[in-house]
């Protein structure tokens, strides 16, 4: 019985002592388990750290691509820019822009154009026709630019043999809004439809013979101007000027007025038909004083009186209306495109007329209502080349001449009129060539055949063109 | 009376609601970029395109419907580097508009966002009707597209500051998709590499340098230049010689010269949409670029 405690004690000391052992180890484990995990958790950390470092490292990586990419691409659109930049100076870039119209032509009349006339219109010599053989009278130079934030300018000036003549020099908003645009300055009124157009845009040569007796052959005036544009999808615009107007319709619209001697006003329409056609449409209106005290030859009776009359005081009024109709399959112009273009005057003609027969003058009142209009189609029929047709015409109108009516200042008993036609190639955008033919009957009992050749070259800054 | 100003008041409230909703009118020169502005504004714009893709972007009238619609315009969406050069300045000075001038935010010209290729070292007309500020036909690489619609989506926000997170998330959606598209159609058109083309005219450079294409000449000797019976012949000459792949026209260019010279020497004509309704495929911008690779790869069949 002891013998067994005494064993089962050594059994159990031996069984336990490995248990002490145990008990010891376990806690060295327990030690060791702690450290390892404090290696862990510390290694953890540390490779939390490293990824960390290692995802920055990446990001900045990515980023340092990025930027580099960036920089890359805007290396690349600074090359794509720069030689962009030092192009410039030729183009519109360049500021202010600068186009240069070189324009010239051969003339050649079967009349002698110093002494045609327009019966019921221009006295001899009057008829507004260009110099017989070879010209370049009508070479332009534009400069245009935005003045800052708020005004955009634009000067035209016409290079002629004995000077540089002030075409157009204006000043004009661009930051109004509410479709409103002022203008001050000299400029090219804006009735009608061919008055606005530079030379080097009309489709023929010469103007309608209309717009040259009427409005001579851009109606200009030193003024300020308002145009509006309705806020609709078609487009309507109303405007009007006001000013002095500039050489014509009297000779020497001189400055003796305080205010304004001249005015218009204008109304347009316009929109398109599908995609092919397109139109425009308006009504105008314009008044000049004469305020001369010279008076200007305006009519002619030269052939029934031999010597001039002229015209003081009073006013000029002219009404008007045009039509512009382009056309152009899928309004794709580049192939083939047809314009048309019809405008209708009418003018009266108010003042003191003097009938000066040999130094023994009769002057009394005097009134003139006459009217005119053109039609012009101008056609391409394959790229570069165009065809063109007009017909001009002019009707004598009424005249009330007072007592001067028994010295034969009457409307004269014929409608002057004139076929032209032209055919025109363009190398590219900036040059044109043109060949006119016209059928002149504007004076009374002759014909004039004329024959043009003219050139318009067009440098410097890119032309965009109005309708 | 009283019933008078009730209808004042809710005339007045009507009046004021629409003109607080009223979408942002957006003038678009050309139709790819009224397609991108009508992806990234939604319902919150209201899109006129000025022109369609049967015209010449580089010869569009300045028609007075163009000068009415430029008129009420909160911003004009063009092309720029001189693409629209002979009609965009008419309107902008003509329509009497301060938000789409120069320098406001409602002048937004998408070329002036990308790097040009094919930017001349020197500027001669004799050269054709050359554009200084390099090539803007940019659209036909969609890396551009993205490019051109991030600055168009922060453009409208500024424009629209009320609508600015429609605007965000608009562009977010359609740049995950262009993204997803994009890859779709390089993977698709990876034979197309190193197809040897001959557009009419240069107006498909980007396109080609995006997908490896080979440009062995154009039609046009020079831009905007019709090529003369003289040039017509030395090509016919070469392409004999070294014959290409397709000659590619746009659906605005005059197909005859094209069809001419593959009438002789047996390349295939194919007509590639150019922008967003050129082909009747070509619905939108991703239309624009699915058609665009079909017609390439069936040319190449």
């Amino acid at each position: 019985m002891y013998r067994a405690r005494i064993t089962a004690l050594a059994v159990a000391l031996v069984c336990t002592a490995p248990g002490i052992a145990l008990a010891q180890s376990n806690t060295e484990l327990e030690e060791i388990r702690k450290e390892i995990q404090n290696v862990r958790e510390s290694y953890e950390k540390r490779i939390q750290e490293l990824e960390t470092r290692l995802q920055q490292a990446e990001d900045s990586a990515q980023r340092a691509q990025e930027t580099a990419q960036r920089a890359e691409q805007q290396a690349q659109s600074a090359a794509a820019t720069a030689p962009a930049a030092s192009a410039a100076p030729s183009q519109n870039a360049f500021n202010p822009g600068i186009s240069l119209i070189l324009q010239g032509a051969y003339r050649n009349y079967s009349e002698d154009p110093d002494t045609r006339g327009i019966t019921g219109y221009a006295p001899a010599g009057g008829a507004g026709l260009g110099e017989k053989g070879f010209s370049i009278n009508e070479s332009e130079l534009t400069l245009s630019a935005s003045v800052d934030q708020l005004f955009y300018g634009q000067a035209t000036f016409a290079v002629e043999d004995e000077a540089i003549e002030v075409e157009e020099a204006y000043a004009q908003t661009s930051a109004l809004g509410h479709g409103l645009t002022l203008k001050g300055g000299r400029a090219f009124s804006g009735i009608g439809y061919q008055n606005s157009l530079h030379p080097h845009a009309w489709d023929f040569l010469d103007p309608a013979l209309v717009q040259n007796v009427f409005l001579g052959p851009n109606y200009v005036m030193d003024s300020v101007s308002a145009t509006w544009i309705a806020p609709l999808p078609v487009f309507a615009e109303v405007g009007g000027e006001i000013g002095r107007p500039v050489e014509f319709p009297f000779e020497d619209s001189n400055h003796s007025k305080n205010g304004f001697t001249g005015g218009t006003l204008f109304a347009r329409l316009g929109g398109d038909i599908g995609a092919s056609h397109s139109y425009r449409a308006g009504g105008w209106w314009m008044r000049a004083e004469n305020r001369t005290d010279e008076g200007t030859p305006i009519l002619d009776f030269d052939d029934r009186t031999g010597v001039a009359n002229t015209l003081a005081g009073g006013d000029t009024e002219v009404w008007g209306l045009d039509l512009v109709y382009k056309w152009a399959p899928d309004g794709n112009p580049t192939r083939r495109n047809f314009k048309l273009v019809a405008e209708w005057m009418q003018r009266k003609l108010d003042g003191v007329l003097t009938y000066d027969n040999g130094g023994a003058g009769v002057s009394d009142a005097f009134q003139a209502k006459q009217n005119g209009w053109y039609i012009q189609g101008v056609y391409q029929f394959i790229p570069q080349w165009r065809l063109g047709l007009r017909y001009d015409r002019l009707d004598s109108g009424s005249i009330d001449s007072g007592v001067n009516e028994a010295n034969g200042i009457t409307a004269a008993d014929y409608s002057p009129y004139r076929w032209v036609a032209m055919v025109d190639w363009s190398a590219s955008e900036f040059s044109r060539l043109r060949l006119q033919y016209n059928h002149d009957k504007s004076q009374q009992g002759l014909t004039d055949h004329q024959v043009f050749l003219q050139y318009i070259f067009s440098l410097g800054a890119h032309g965009a063109h109005k309708f | 009376m009283r019933h008078l100003i009730a209808i004042a008041a809710t005339l007045v409230a009507t009046l004021s609601a629409t003109a607080a909703s009223a979408a942002v009118d957006v003038f678009a020169c050309v139709p790819e970029w009224g397609a991108l502005a009508s992806e990234l504004g939604g319902a919150k714009v209201s899109v006129y395109v000025a022109s369609t893709a049967k015209q010449d972007p580089h010869r569009i009238e300045a028609r007075p419907s163009l000068i009415a619609r430029m008129r009420s315009a909160e911003i004009a969406v063009c092309t720029g580097a001189d693409l629209e050069i002979g009609w965009l300045p008419v309107l902008l000075k003509t329509a009497g508009n301060n938000k789409v001038q120069v320098g406001q935010p409602g002048y937004f010209m998408a070329a002036e966002l990308v790097p040009r290729l094919e930017v001349p070292a020197r500027v001669d007309r004799a050269q054709g009707d050359v554009h200084p500020y390099g090539n803007p036909h940019v659209h036909l690489d969609p890396r551009n597209i993205l490019r051109i619609g991030q600055a168009l989506a922060e453009r409208l926000a500024q424009i629209d500051a009320a609508n600015a997170a429609y605007y965000q998330s608009r562009w977010t959606d359609f740049d995950a998709r262009w993204r997803k598209a994009t890859a779709v159609w390089e993977g698709k058109a990876a034979p197309l590499r190193g197809m040897k083309v001959v557009p009419y005219h240069r107006d498909s450079s980007y396109l080609v340098n995006w997908l490896g294409l080979t440009e062995v000449t154009t039609i046009e000797s020079k831009p905007g230049v019709p090529p003369s019976a003289g040039q017509l012949a030395a090509l016919l000459n070469r392409l004999q010689a070294e014959p290409a792949g397709a000659i590619t026209v746009g659906a605005y260019t005059d197909p005859k010269a094209a069809e001419w010279l593959s009438e002789r020497t047996r390349i295939p004509v194919v007509t590639l949409p150019y922008t967003v309704g050129g082909t009747p495929q070509a619905n939108d911008l991703f239309s624009l670029f699915d058609d665009t690779i079909d017609r390439l790869l069936a040319a190449r069949k």
